[in-house]
């Protein structure tokens, strides 16, 4: 079953914007609706799309199984030294050592309902991004293995 | 009956509709697209509940990725539910 | 006959079961004190405005750390499976 040009244009067409939403939902997970695992998830649907429409030879070219193997195995280890380190700081493993010091990602949050800041959060935003790669790139893994499995009659 | 009401109980008829489509369909193509729309029809009515975490995360998994992994899947076999 | 007797028996069960489930209020749990106590000093103490971010990432991010490794084994396994076949191989059947 080889998919229709129409189909190509479209998921093309979808893609970049199914990764910026998810990229959004993941740097805002600590402020909107969303996170890690919610926003890793949309990015995974965008690449889905496009691994779909195509075959397994024309999909090795832009999308390659080292780098999501990498990005799946970086964020896992982001999140493990991330609560490390919390160790080192005498917290206890994954305590918010870094939430409202002043630092980068430590402004004082204001109390009650208020839209907020992108640098509040001290630790849970790292934890975000580490969870949206590890989804992100182990769900688009499954697929494209599945898609690996394959036998195409024609290329 | 308030429009919020009305509103929620259009969608549980689609979510029923399209449940039984899934089931009837013998176009497998078909069927899995139909899965995809109960799965947004449910991720529709987990924002009405007013959830709307759960309501990204089954726009994602269910309308997104589940449906991919079928029409692989179909991709690979046969698109025809052959008739007994 | 007796597969619709039983549809037919499984069918006034369920009906019953939600019937039973009307009765319950939506939205006000028994005992809310957790959720009070998150609700009152989450946002105080993780310095997070999403609350269910803050319980999933800071309160309870040891369960967070243990769903990840669960799908990173489930992954695992996939790649497992297909581990053979795209680098020119064919099935060990064929």
């Amino acid at each position: 079953m080889k998919m229709t040009k129409i189909v190509r244009t479209t998921a093309d067409a979808f893609y970049p914007f199914c990764l910026v939403f998810g990229l959004y939902v993941v740097t805002h997970g600590h402020l909107t609706p969303g996170g890690g695992f919610q926003g890793g998830a949309v990015m995974a649907t965008g690449t889905a799309l496009l691994i779909v429409s195509r075959s397994y030879r024309e999909i090795t070219g832009r999308l390659r199984q080292t780098m999501l193997k990498l990005c799946e195995a970086f964020g896992l280890m982001l999140f493990l030294l991330a609560g490390l380190q919390s160790l080192a700081n005498a917290r206890p493993f994954l305590g918010n050592w870094l939430t409202q010091t002043g630092g980068f990602v430590g402004s004082v949050v204001s109390y009650g309902p208020n839209p907020g800041s992108l640098d509040t959060g001290g630790l849970v935003p790292l934890l975000n991004v580490g969870v949206g790669l590890e989804v992100f790139g182990g769900l688009t893994l499954i697929i494209l293995c599945m898609l690996s499995g394959i036998k195409e009659d024609r290329p | 009956m308030t429009p919020y009401l009305f509103f929620q109980g259009l969608v549980l008829a689609g979510l029923i509709v399209s449940g039984i489509l899934v089931v009837t369909f013998k176009d497998l193509l078909a069927a899995a697209i139909a899965s995809g729309a109960f799965s947004l029809l449910l991720a529709l009515e987990f924002y009405l509940l007013q959830a709307p975490d759960v309501a990204i995360a089954e726009a994602g998994i269910g309308a997104g990725l589940t449906t991919a992994i079928f029409i692989i899947a179909i991709r690979g076999t046969k698109r025809y539910e052959e008739e007994e | 006959m007796r597969t619709a007797l039983f549809c037919v028996i499984l069918l006034v069960l369920a009906g019953g079961l939600l019937l039973m489930a009307t009765d319950l209020s939506f939205g006000h749990p028994l005992r809310s004190d957790m959720d009070d106590y998150f609700i009152r000093h989450g946002q105080y103490q993780t310095g997070v405005n999403n609350i269910v971010t803050s319980i999933v990432f800071d309160f309870r991010g040891f369960d967070t750390l243990g769903e990840a490794t669960v799908l990173f084994t489930a992954v695992l396994g996939v790649g497992l499976m297909f581990r053979k076949l795209h680098s020119g191989e064919e099935y060990e059947n064929d």
